[in-house]
């Protein structure tokens, strides 16, 4: 691992959490040891403190003869080697005990105080002094009395806290700092792995997905939504292909014609008459080209959505009475029969939506022109309405040869076309054109039917 | 001689629309930009401008508020790329008579410049009269001589509304917009659907024809000889 490769783990959020718990961890072990430290400390010195003060009260309360050997005798049983004392006449030389010479430090008020004591009658480490909890008192007969306490039981409680500091909080900080650095490290790689498929993705490869390790942590949710969002893209990518070159191809047809006519036309039109009719079937083409210019740029326009502001109810039966008004001469021309059926016929208004009335004509015109053009002849063409709780729905139904189940979703894509109706004339906007105002509107599209025969049903809201 | 102002930026579009209007017998002038039209137009000789949205300088919109904020009501044309639904009401909102998207037929064009420059008045007739028409706007009745015409309530008003237009074009797109409402271009061959029904109601067999195709464009009605 180089040095940067270490900024960079250690840089992770991972990491710096990680840090950051043991750290917090270790100054609260700090402190409950130093409490731990402090509370035994005070007992261990208390205790002591309560052996030098009763042994001073007691040889001081004796009788004044007994006291030099009160102390020895107390200086004698002392097996851990840990007890000092000494008697001192008042002209402070040594009466008797084990500690030679007066000491400085400790005041006589019979209280216990910490104290260096020495040097010592029995000393083994040379002259060093020791350092006790003392106490020195007057006797009454004017002798001082000085008794010491080792108090190295004291270093050893704070050396077994220290090591058990040691022992504890050491490896545990160590422990959360590798634990830190290996999940930041596992962090880092999964991260590296997102970095890496998003880096191809940037460059056109839609079909590349984040990695899921299918543990449903975070990260994995995370790559899971992109993943999804990815989905979609990839299938409007393909969408937007598809239209673009449909756009291309079915521009292509028309203006191809344009051309071999404007070329016949100018090599062979021998009078203006017959240039005129050349140029008639020109304009045609080129009129054909422009419909889906505009069909396209029209399907943009409701798409957008600007359109949404200026909802407002609308009353869908009229909807379906205008639009079979207008479609009628178009079937009877081709003996189609079309039939309008309303929940309430008399009614003079009948289920509203919020929507834009214009272009709810202009879809449902739509679908009766595709119904009226693949039905054969001497059938009907049903446009109804029916209510239900919450939504209203609007029907059209045909004895065409239907959209195969496969195909249904993708006849609303732009351009879209079965291969059955590639012979039919129509620029194969019409379904997007429907999808795109029902969409609008939040409403929904369903195809239904069974061949032959199609259904296209529109559920509406009701507002 | 009646003539035309066009304020169009497009070179080549201002050149085929004046030669064309020169070609049926209009006076036309043309200014190239928002500033110079609105000058031209306030000089207040053309019968009626067609304008163009997108104009260097001053805004096609711009120039019909300008004139029609100084009370010039020389009728107005709108020529415009944007074909949105609310960029046409916005255009018919600033004072423009009528809205055409680009690309357009120049006929249509030629169709809508007639109609506006013989706008019919609105007067309170009761009956109309065509040759051997005759509407009662009332009674809500049609004849034919002596012979009465049973007419659905949309071929009345389809009928009316050519017998104002007597010999004028009307065109597919005029009539959705106007008969229907319908403020969108459904199938081309809708409106003639209907045209042919009620041409079919008003010629019975062996009289003259009184309504006729446009070639390509749309309708006219106009009175035998």
């Amino acid at each position: 691992m180089t040095r940067d490769d270490l900024r960079a783990l250690t840089g992770t959020m991972t990491f710096r959490w990680t840090l950051a718990i043991a750290t917090g961890f270790t100054a609260m072990a700090l402190m409950l040891f130093a409490f731990i430290y402090w509370q035994t400390a005070v007992r261990e010195r208390n205790r002591i403190d309560g052996i030098v003060l009763t042994e001073s009260r007691s040889i001081a309360e004796a009788p004044a003869a007994d006291a030099a050997r009160r102390l020895e005798d107390w200086l004698l049983e002392d097996l851990h080697e840990v007890r000092y004392g000494a008697l001192f006449a008042p002209d402070g030389a040594r009466v008797t005990g084990n500690i030679l010479t007066l000491p400085s430090g400790l005041s006589p008020d019979g209280l216990a105080h910490r104290a260096e004591v020495g040097p010592l009658a029995r000393d083994r480490d040379g002259d060093t002094n020791e350092v006790v909890r003392g106490v020195a008192r007057w006797l009454p007969d004017g002798r001082l009395l000085v008794l010491g306490y080792d108090i190295d039981a004291l270093d050893e409680v704070q050396e077994v806290i220290l090591r058990a500091l040691g022992l504890s909080v050491v490896p545990a900080l160590l422990l959360s700092l590798v634990a830190g650095a290996v999940l930041a490290r596992r962090g880092q790689r999964r991260i590296a792995a997102v970095h890496e498929a998003v880096g191809r993705i940037v460059h056109g490869d839609l079909r590349e997905r984040l990695p899921v390790h299918g543990t449903s942590d975070n990260l994995d949710k995370v790559a899971a939504a992109v993943n999804g969002m990815l989905d979609q893209i990839e299938q409007l990518v393909e969408e937007v292909r598809g239209v673009s070159d449909s756009i291309a191809h079915d521009l292509r047809t028309p203006l191809t014609r344009v051309r071999t006519r404007l070329e016949r036309g100018r090599d062979e039109a021998r009078t203006r008459a017959e240039f005129q009719a050349m140029a008639d079937r020109a304009i045609g083409s080129v009129d054909q080209a422009l419909a889906i210019v505009s069909a396209v740029l029209r399907i943009g326009e409701i798409e957008h959505g600007r359109r949404r502001a200026a909802f407002a109810p609308v009353d869908l039966a009229g909807v379906l009475r205008d639009a079979t008004e207008l479609y009628e001469p178009v079937a009877e021309e081709k003996a189609v029969v079309l039939r309008l059926q309303l929940p309430e016929p008399g009614a003079t208004a009948g289920p509203m939506v919020s929507g834009d009335r214009d272009l709810l004509l202009e879809a449902v015109g739509n679908l009766l022109d595709n119904a009226i053009k693949f039905t054969p002849p001497d059938t009907d063409v049903t446009l109804s309405l029916h209510t239900q709780p919450g939504e209203v729905r609007l029907c059209v139904a045909d004895h065409g040869p239907g959209i195969p189940v496969a195909e249904r979703d993708r006849v609303l894509q732009r351009f879209y076309r079965t291969e059955k109706s590639r012979t039919v004339a129509g620029s194969g906007l019409g379904l997007s054109l429907v999808a795109a105002v029902v969409s609008l509107h939040g409403f929904r599209l369903l195809i239904g039917g069974k061949e032959p025969g199609c259904t296209v049903e529109v559920a509406c809201r009701i507002p | 001689m009646t003539r035309l102002l066009v304020i169009e930026d497009d070179a080549e579009m201002a050149e085929e629309v004046t030669g064309y209007f020169r070609g049926r017998g209009y006076e036309v002038d043309c200014a190239m930009t928002g500033p110079d039209g609105l000058a031209l137009a306030q000089a207040g000789s053309a019968d009626l401008l067609v304008v163009d949205r997108m104009l260097p300088g001053l805004d096609g919109l711009a120039v019909i508020e300008a004139l029609r904020a100084v009370g010039i009501r020389t009728p107005a044309l709108v020529l415009s790329a944007l074909d949105g639904v609310d960029e046409r009401v916005r255009g018919l909102r600033a004072g423009g008579d009528d809205y055409l998207g680009k690309p357009f037929a120049l006929a249509e064009l030629a169709a809508r410049v007639e109609a506006l420059l013989r706008r019919p008045a609105n007067e309170p007739e009761t009956v109309l009269r065509v040759g051997p028409l005759e509407l009662d706007l009332v009674a809500r009745t049609a004849w034919r001589g002596k012979r009465q015409l049973d007419l659905l309530p949309r071929e009345f008003r389809l009928l009316e509304y050519m017998m104002r237009r007597v010999g004028q074009t009307a065109t597919r797109a005029m009539l959705f917009e106007d008969v229907w409402s319908y403020r969108f271009t459904p199938k081309s061959n809708l409106v003639d659907v209907h045209m042919g029904r009620l041409r079919r109601k008003l010629d019975a067999a062996g009289e003259p024809e009184l309504l006729s195709n446009v070639r390509g464009i749309g309708f006219v009605l106009e009175a035998p000889l």
